[in-house]
């Protein structure tokens, strides 16, 4: 894919950015995890990553039950490349092979149940070992993003619907749904629903709670600022590809995005 | 969707199936068998397009899915959730 260019984003906020390219398939073998304000984003095309038998060994028992239970083929291998890319950017920053990473998730904090933020779970520290970051995985469409963090993060990706999404406005806060419900001309509401949802759904995955409790319980409408702090996170707005919307969040304060370009 | 009309599962189905194709623009969702698992594996549903099908099941059925059934046993498969909405539906408005 092409690389994702610094600009004006949707909400009419401009985020600073750092773009970095990767050639092909290869990806780095040694990145630092970012420091404090930084979040890492990773962007993939599906569409121009070949699942291969090296990547598919990388996958743990639960991630290949998972592939092998979908029942489309396109399904299929947008699971495994979003799995291996995952795998990858992770041995990039911890040191350890992408097999023997150990993924788990942590309690949700709002239930108490195993369904909270996933996590790479810390294995027996070897003489320079490096620190475990924090990421989060989202993928829709055709598009994989993984965001990389020193600390808590979410990321959150939605392909524009083909179907009026005006149902989904009542699900968001009740100051989003009325900004929402005002706006003229259905595309910019659909735009701006969509909008709302991968911002709500960012900072919901940073805690680690997810939307399976609802995301309408707090605004995460664009404002003026280019950083929205919501939830005891920081949320922005990425430039995403066409017809993607897209947003990261970052437990204190995000104010540096660096996008990667992957294949 | 056509209108419901004396809902029977068969056709609920059929219209949850059109309405997930048109939602996501894949035509094979057409073809998806009432055993199929819509949420978590068999065809990987986004959150999203699971709330708008929802969303669509209470517009046009009038079952408001997530609050009639607290532990969402419905929504294993597309059939238990075709069921489902087909014992509750109650007619509504057009599109």
């Amino acid at each position: 894919m092409r690389p994702l260019r610094t600009g004006s984003v949707p909400d009419g906020s401009t985020v600073s950015q750092c773009e970095t390219e990767m050639p092909g398939n290869v990806l780095p073998t040694r990145n630092a995890v970012p420091s404090g304000d930084t979040v890492d984003v990773w962007w993939f095309d599906t569409r121009a990553v070949a699942v291969t038998p090296a990547g598919l060994a990388g996958l743990d028992r639960g991630e290949l039950g998972r592939a092998e239970s979908l029942l489309f083929p396109a399904d299929r291998h947008r699971y495994q490349v979003a799995h291996m890319m995952l795998r990858q950017v992770l041995a990039g920053y911890t040191g350890t092979a992408p097999g023997q990473l150990e993924l788990g998730r942590e309690r949700c904090p709002q239930c108490g149940s195993l369904s909270g933020k996933p996590v790479v779970l810390p294995g027996p520290a070897p003489a320079g070992a490096r620190p475990v970051p924090s990421f989060s995985l989202a993928h829709s469409g055709d598009m994989v993003v993984i965001a990389i963090a020193g600390h808590a993060v979410g990321a959150d990706v939605e392909q524009d619907s083909a179907r009026c999404v005006c149902s989904l406005a009542g699900d968001l806060h009740p100051d989003d749904t009325a900004w929402v419900t005002g706006l003229d001309g259905e595309p910019e509401r659909h735009r701006a629903i969509l909008t709302c949802w991968v911002r709500a759904e960012a900072a919901l995955k940073c805690t680690g709670q997810g939307i399976g409790h609802g995301l309408g319980g707090f605004s995460v409408r664009p404002g003026q600022s280019a950083a929205l702090a919501v939830n005891g996170c920081t949320v922005r707005q990425l430039a995403a590809p066409p017809r993607y919307r897209a947003a990261v969040a970052l437990a204190g304060g995000a104010t540096a995005v660096c996008v990667r370009k992957g294949s | 969707m056509s209108p419901p009309g004396g809902a029977d599962a068969a056709s609920v189905t059929d219209d949850l199936r059109a309405f997930l194709a048109s939602a996501t623009g894949r035509d094979e969702l057409l073809r998806l068998p009432p055993g199929t698992a819509l949420f978590g594996t068999a065809v990987g549903l986004d959150s999203l397009t699971g709330t708008l099908l929802l969303r669509e099941i209470h517009r046009r059925f009038g079952v408001d899915v997530a609050g009639e059934d607290l532990n969402l046993d419905s929504l294993a498969t597309l059939g238990t959730l075709a069921a489902f909405v087909a014992e509750r539906a109650r007619p509504q408005d057009g599109p």
